[in-house]
């Protein structure tokens, strides 16, 4: 047994020392040390890089941002699949005159959609608005709950993005970019605050209606950063995290000396190798062994009382976007940095009845009417609002126009994906209360006032958690990269 | 000729002044400047090339003018400062002609220079006097930063906002900016003038521009909102437009009543109002933080920082190269009593405390009170009661304290009427009754206090799940 342990790290050993590394140990080595002489007393070589962290042995200790921050944790609300903004807060009556009507080929002349072909009806919107609050903000039927918060929100009313495949448009609005490879924002966080709770993961990711985002877990993954801080996501139905209880015949202490041996050993591999990889390792067994005590009371909803259960319309036991929005509540209370929530579902082409304008909408919409709206409630009464961000938005919005796929009459009124203007709203840390942003159209095609990208709520939201979205970097390939790449504009509009 | 230059072409023409005009500035300046240097001796050769400018300025500036004279038959500027940019515009013009004749045929040798300068004391006067035309008269001044000037330029800083008068600050700077040069006493377009509070009240030749109380139906406000395109669009396209501040503001004080002389305290504040108002607040930007002291203050000790971090509490740095701290006890439960006291040597640094769910008591409050930098307090569900507040009133910069799930009550909620930083308060599942609550916002109104225990009505559509009927 242990020969073959001692084989193991020979070989490991030997793998990171071959020929070719020596080689370019040597070339990297003796070319550094002579630009290093060259450069005499210059020292951008040395010391942390550009907003590169100190590098402690625990890579979630917290870290200060770059300025004092208005948000300590983020809620992020995500309805996979794109709801429609024109059932819910993008009131257009113009459209309701131009109903059943052919689109003007004006608007389709060098468009291109996912489904739509040829030339498709208009659909009118199929809700009744009305304005609400003091802030007179247009919220439809569809939401009566919501419609009594608007005036702790800021809508942004004119959100573009430029994919128009769910996929990519995840990615897009979860990395900043709609190719693989880039971390997500709750990752950046992570990365850039580290977690104020050791005993729980400081981003957790919760999930509901059935699946997984399209662009599957990448949505949540940590990229070229290491990957502990990637989100933990917790199962939403059964037991939040397996294998919390210790395994029969193992009691509490004998696992923490196990993990205790453990971490010993891969600290002497990283004072060896200097692998960050290591430290995930080490950290997450670390985490895991006090992720035992502390997730069953906060990942357990059943000890909250009874009108918190009606507040929120959970359903305890069965995987509900409820129960993720009160646990999202408990775990930002436990200073949990970014929780993120994605609801599937909202993909409303009208090719069947889940997935319709007329009737799947609805039902979605009813479904997370009382829990986004007991969130902002219950943060208010607790006094977490003011220093929790909560954002709402899907990945694109969708057409003024009725679906036509393949150029035929479908089942259901549907509408098609559309990237040129669509509704998010934020809440809390900071976020004006009652705000407005950006406008339409007349008929909710294009934006026309407040325009706002992807990076730009992502510059925004960084802004609130004290960081400046341009020196929040990671030294990767060469370069330094950030959330917002080379974009990115904070919405001052919805500041308070 | 005419026929091209009757309807759209004139102005198409016309539209080609401002653009036209900097090109007789630009080469008659270099004339007159050519025309100086050739003084000097060993510059004299230059002489030869004033003429070329010469002519070429001259023909520009009489293009210039072509297009300006097109320009100004489209309306809509005050005829007098209109027509002295006009004349002055023409006189350089004629003035250069006449440089480039006498220059050609040699004429008056001794004058080319001093009529040079004239030309261009006259250039400058129409160019300014043309800038004012289109930008307006306090363009180019309004923002000297010494000057009066900037202070009341229109919607910007008003020392105190609440006891502003609406109509006189805020409503008239913008009538004045955006409306009068085209609805005053010499102009009354469309019969209408709005310098002046009767005036506005009087209404123009369609009848009044305001119906009390209902923007949407004054004249006044509809006539802001239209399409750019739109005829009766005010002010006209081209013009300078209202701001969305200067818009809400207009609605504002017409949805309030247009009173001639209520204050802004006076009027309801509707949230969009409110936005707009904060807006106008000096320095109130978001740039500052609303729970950060203004001072600096050095960095913790390492061994102060390690001496809480040991017993499980989070010291965080609220930013980089910042002293002050934030403190959590959220993997400390036991933190209680006797442990405060291990917050005492980082007082200069604290500013956020959250001692949430720990065995915080009245005597670890006497602890707390001596953080004199303290902005923001949790106390959720810990033991602490009413005896502890009492401490709470030397908390001088205590801005947020939250006492969810405490033994407080009315005798200890009452006692914070002294913390006159403390902007809100948390008393959800507490003991305090809305008789106490209500003394506590008498007596303090900007404070924020919620009490929490929100409930949503019951809807028959919660529970509704829609489906197609199937027959």
């Amino acid at each position: 047994m242990s020969e073959k342990i001692i084989q193991e790290a020979n070989e490991r050993a030997a793998k990171y020392f071959s020929r070719r590394h020596f080689l370019q140990d040597c070339i990297t080595g003796l070319g550094a040390t002579a630009l290093g002489s060259l450069l005499g007393g210059c020292n951008i070589f040395s010391g942390p890089g550009n907003g590169a962290m100190p590098q402690s042995l625990n890579p979630l200790e917290p870290r200060a941002p770059h300025f004092p921050a208005r948000a300590k944790s983020v809620i992020y609300l995500h309805m996979a699949g794109a709801p429609s903004q024109l059932e819910l807060f993008d009131y257009k009556p113009e459209l309701q005159k131009l109903h059943n009507q052919l689109c003007p080929p004006s608007i389709l002349e060098g468009k291109k959609f996912a489904f739509i072909r040829g030339v498709p009806k208009m659909l009118g919107p199929q809700a009744v608005f009305a304005q609400h609050g003091e802030s007179r903000a247009w919220v439809s039927d569809h939401l009566p709950h919501f419609s009594k918060m608007v005036d702790d929100v800021s809508f942004l009313k004119a959100v573009q993005t430029d994919q128009f495949n769910h996929g990519p448009a995840q990615l897009f609005m979860h990395t900043g970019s709609a190719r693989l490879g880039r971390p997500s924002i709750g990752s950046w966080v992570t990365y850039g605050l580290g977690s104020e709770n050791s005993n729980l993961p400081g981003f957790v990711v919760l999930t509901s209606g059935g699946k997984t985002p399209d662009a599957g877990k990448s949505v949540w993954g940590s990229g070229f950063l290491p990957s502990v801080y990637q989100g933990v996501q917790c199962r939403s139905k059964g037991d939040p995290v397996l294998f919390l209880t210790d395994p029969e015949g193992m009691d509490r202490d004998m696992r923490y000396q196990s993990i205790h041996a453990i971490n010993e050993v891969n600290k002497l591999e990283y004072e060896r190798f200097q692998d960050p990889e290591i430290l995930s390792r080490i950290s997450q067994y670390e985490l895991a062994y006090k992720m035992q005590i502390s997730v069953p009371g906060v990942m357990d909803i059943a000890d909250e009382p009874e009108y918190i259960h009606q507040l929120y319309g959970t359903q305890p036991g069965k995987e509900a976007f409820a129960n993720n929005c009160l646990l999202a509540r408990k775990l930002v209370e436990k200073g949990v940095r970014f929780v993120q929530l994605f609801d599937w579902g909202w993909d409303a082409h009208g090719t069947g009845e889940d997935l319709s304008i007329d009737y799947g909408l609805r039902n979605k919409a009813r479904e997370i009417d009382k829990p986004i709206s007991a969130l902002l409630m219950d943060l208010k009464q607790r006094g977490l609002l003011d220093e929790t961000l909560v954002v709402w938005g899907g990945e694109f919005g969708r057409t003024p126009m009725q679906e036509n796929r393949d150029g035929k009459e479908m089942p259901y009124l549907g509408r098609d994906h559309h990237v040129e203007a669509f509704t998010m709203w934020m809440a809390g840390a900071g976020i004006k209360k009652g705000g407005s942003w950006g406008e339409t159209d007349e008929i909710g095609f294009a934006a026309v006032k407040g325009k706002v990208a992807v990076h730009d709520i992502h510059a925004t939201m960084l802004q609130q958690l004290g960081f400046d979205h341009e020196k929040l970097t990671y030294q990767f390939q060469g370069r330094p990269f950030r959330l917002t790449d080379v974009e990115g504009h904070v919405i001052h509009e919805i500041l308070g | 000729m005419m026929i091209l230059l009757q309807g759209n072409w004139s102005l198409f023409i016309g539209r080609f002044h401002p653009l036209l005009v900097h090109l007789p500035i630009g080469m008659l300046i270099i004339a007159f400047i050519l025309e100086v240097m050739s003084k000097n001796r060993r510059l004299t050769v230059l002489s030869a090339a004033v003429l070329p400018v010469l002519v070429f300025g001259a023909l520009s500036a009489i293009a210039a003018c072509i297009a300006g004279l097109l320009l100004s038959s489209s309306g809509g500027y005050d005829e007098a400062a209109l027509d002295l940019h006009m004349w002055m515009g023409i006189g350089v013009a004629v003035i250069s002609v006449l440089l480039c004749v006498f220059r050609r045929y040699a004429l008056f040798r001794k004058a080319w220079l001093p009529i040079s300068f004239v030309m261009i004391v006259l250039l400058s006067a129409a160019g300014h006097f043309g800038g004012n035309l289109t930008h307006g008269e306090d363009y180019l001044t309004a923002e000297f930063p010494l000057g009066k000037g900037a202070a009341a330029g229109a919607t910007t800083a008003i020392a105190n906002l609440n006891e502003a008068k609406v109509y006189d600050q805020l409503v008239r700077p913008i009538l004045e900016q955006k409306c009068y040069s085209c609805h005053n006493e010499a102009k009354l377009k469309g019969g209408l003038r709005l310098d002046g509070m009767d005036h506005i009240r009087k209404g123009g030749e369609n009848g009044p521009v305001i119906k009390d109380s209902v923007p949407e139906a004054s004249e006044l406000y509809k006539r802001l909102i239209l399409s750019e395109a739109d005829d009766k669009r005010m002010p006209p396209k081209g013009k300078p437009q209202l701001t969305p501040q200067q818009l809400e503001i207009l609605y504002w004080w017409i949805e309030q009543g247009a009173s001639p002389d209520a204050t802004v305290k006076d009027l309801h504040h509707t949230p969009r109002m409110q936005l707009v108002l904060e807006g106008m607040q000096p320095s109130g930007g978001s740039d500052v933080h609303p729970f950060m002291p203004q001072e600096e203050v050095s960095e913790a000790s390492p061994q102060d920082i390690g001496a809480l971090e040991k017993i499980g509490v989070k010291v965080m740095p609220v930013a980089n190269e910042n002293g002050f701290v934030m403190v959590s006890a959220v993997n400390a439960s036991g933190f209680g009593n006797k442990e405060a006291a291990l917050l005492l040597p980082l007082k200069k640094q604290i500013v956020w405390l959250k001692l949430s769910n720990t065995q915080t008591g009245d005597s670890a409050l006497k602890v707390i009170s001596q953080l004199p930098e303290l902005t923001r307090l949790y106390l959720e569900n810990t033991p602490v009661t009413d005896e502890g507040l009492v401490h709470l009133a030397n908390c001088k910069q205590l801005k947020y304290l939250n006492l969810v799930g405490t033994k407080v009550t009315d005798k200890g909620i009452l006692l914070l009427q002294k913390n006159a930083a403390l902007k809100e308060l948390f008393l959800y599942k507490t003991a305090v009754t809305p008789a106490a609550l209500s003394q506590l916002r008498k007596a303090v109104p900007e404070m924020a206090i919620d009490t929490g225990g929100y409930r949503m009505p019951a809807l028959i559509t919660d529970t509704l799940v829609y489906r197609k009927q199937k027959l």
